[in-house]
């Protein structure tokens, strides 16, 4: 499989090329934005996304292999003016509560109401969050980019990445365990973070 | 489960349809187009297009995942129900003892297949318009797939516009009579038509386990990430290859025996009426999005008749109610000792005059005066 860079590339002569970076990341925009802006608004950021991905493709690094840092920094730029859509979002998670967690999730979690009351603190935490740690946070748990990914979509040090990362976690973990023990904040998604080392 | 695993929980999922990706794509070419002239190497505007394929997508190989013989999940959590267990077995020993007659040389198998579906459009700002479309083909399939298939494909027509108001906006959409134009005739061997690879194209039989089990965890594999859980996945993708009727008998057969292994299966309707057949409909509902993904067998034959999404909540904005057939093929396959004459392998777009670009299904066209 060709890398990403190579397909932009080839689309300064072969304009028809630029599809190819669609049919692969489409998909994962659309998901990335769904969960941010809803499923009505996420059709309009994938589509944008690549828009506005091919009008600026000569300001694509091609050094840099992979595509979708570059592409999940527009969507995210896109969804920015969507702010209010969002907030909605996040309070119609708060009300939705653990519909919205898959059923073999709420076994992991213990139970329905263990869920329920876990999604609604992550959903008030997510609204009321810094739009930038937020913005850090989501590419990394939902564009399931690595830090450096992060670091190139927002354009900036991965250092500053590493920090909204930290606080954004900071800010879930105290919402999602209040009231519980210490002892129940092991860390069963430890692997999540590998790229931390990256 | 910590908070970033359940926060990546919550975003699961949630996948485009089918026609807002179409939509997108067409965007991204509108835009393609519109800067190709500045660029263009020949005197040709460059347009872009795509072979109207929909099951094509529905066997983009997942890479690397398609491991053969990896333990996974299927099998592991249940599956159908008894009764509906005990049909798909049935359908399973037809499909390997009654059907796929050998083809002697020169005689083609030939799949007849119709499917209606519901799908909408819009002008300008106008309103969404919801109808029901019909595509039917028949395809040739030679003794030896390395000869030419043929592959004929009526043109789309309108069976009914859901949307009250809707049918002047329809019909300038897809105008009917005389206006229809000729069926699309290809030509291709392997039935690699319109550039596509025979395996993109009906999809990779010949790494399809015929092993239940093993062949269920490989759809798993196939299909990870798609649709909108990985059950309701595997049983679209089972029903999409069935539905093609090019599959062999002994993949079928695995097919609908694997299809026997997904949880929730069951007999969803016993007296389900396909296209004038009636037969006993096995399907899973999928929560996600309120369909129910089904496959119509004949009970006393176990022949397969085709395959069915229904609505099971209503769909306002396409004008569907709960009960409502959301999209259905039937498919027939009989033997016969001559295929139609003609075809090539881009159909329609060779007839234009258009020219192949540098990737699988890719077309440059000459300016459409005539359109």
């Amino acid at each position: 499989m060709s890398e990403d860079s190579d397909i932009i590339r080839r689309s300064g002569a072969t304009p028809a090329a630029f599809a190819e970076l669609y049919d692969r990341y489409a998909r994962a925009v659309f998901r990335y934005a769904a969960g941010r802006v809803g499923n009505g608004h996420a059709d309009d950021i994938m589509s944008e996304t690549f828009l506005v991905a091919f009008e600026r493709r000569e300001s694509f690094d091609i050094t840099i292999g992979d595509a979708r840092p570059w592409l999940f920094g527009i969507a995210t730029t896109l969804m920015r003016k969507h702010s209010r859509v969002e907030a909605k979002a996040w309070k119609g998670l708060v009300a939705h509560g653990a519909a919205a967690v898959p059923d073999d999730a709420i076994e992991a979690i213990g139970s329905r109401i263990d869920a329920e009351f876990a999604v609604k603190a992550i959903a008030a935490a997510l609204r009321k969050m810094p739009t930038r740690d937020r913005d850090a946070l989501l590419l990394y748990a939902w564009a399931d980019l690595d830090y450096e990914g992060v670091a190139q979509a927002l354009q900036i040090p991965v250092g500053t990445v590493r920090s909204r990362l930290n606080r954004a976690r900071r800010t879930l973990r105290a919402a999602s365990h209040r009231g519980s023990t210490p002892d129940q904040e092991v860390e069963h998604g430890r692997n999540n973070v590998a790229a931390e080392t990256a | 489960m910590d908070e970033i695993t359940l926060l990546r929980r919550l975003r699961e999922d949630r996948n485009p349809t089918d026609e807002s990706v179409t939509r997108g794509r067409a965007a991204l070419f509108n835009k393609i187009n519109a800067v190709a002239p500045k660029e263009r190497v020949t005197t040709a505007r460059r347009r872009f297009t795509l072979a109207g394929l929909g099951a094509a997508g529905a066997f983009a190989i997942v890479g690397v995942l398609v491991a053969t013989n990896v333990l996974g999940f299927g099998g592991w959590r249940g599956g159908a129900d008894a009764a509906a267990a005990a049909v798909l077995e049935r359908a399973a020993v037809a499909a390997m003892t009654f059907e796929d007659a050998p083809l002697a040389a020169g005689q083609y198998l030939r799949v007849s297949s119709q499917t209606v579906h519901v799908t909408d459009g819009q002008e300008q700002n106008g309103p969404v318009i919801a109808f029901r479309i019909k595509e039917s083909s028949e395809l040739y399939v030679p003794a030896d797939r390395s000869d030419d298939w043929v592959w004929v494909r009526e043109p789309i027509s309108v069976v009914d516009v859901l949307t009250p108001g809707g049918e002047p906006m329809v019909e300038r959409f897809y105008p009917s009579g005389a206006q229809a134009g000729d069926p699309e005739l290809l030509r291709a061997p392997f039935g690699s038509f319109y550039g596509n690879t025979a395996e993109s194209q009906w999809g990779d039989f010949a790494s399809m386990p015929r092993d239940p089990y093993r062949l269920l965890n490989h759809i798993y594999l196939t299909t990870i990430g798609a649709g909108s859980s990985p059950d309701g996945e595997a049983l679209v993708f089972i029903a999409d290859t069935l539905r093609q009727g090019t599959a062999p008998a002994d993949l079928r057969a695995a097919l609908l025996r694997a299809a026997a292994m997904i949880p929730g299966v069951t007999i969803t309707d016993d007296q389900a009426t396909l296209d004038g057949q009636t037969g006993t409909a096995i399907g899973r509902v999928e929560s996600e999005n309120g369909l129910r993904q089904e496959i119509i067998i004949d009970p006393t034959s176990g022949r397969l008749i085709g395959e069915r999404e229904v609505a099971v909540v209503a769909i306002p904005e396409s004008s569907i109610a709960a009960g409502d057939v959301w999209r259905w093929s039937s498919v027939h396959t009989s033997v016969v000792d001559a295929a139609p004459a003609g075809g090539t392998p881009n159909g329609a777009s060779d007839l234009a005059g258009c020219v192949p670009g540098e990737r699988p299904g890719e077309m440059y066209c000459p300016p459409e005066d005539k359109k």
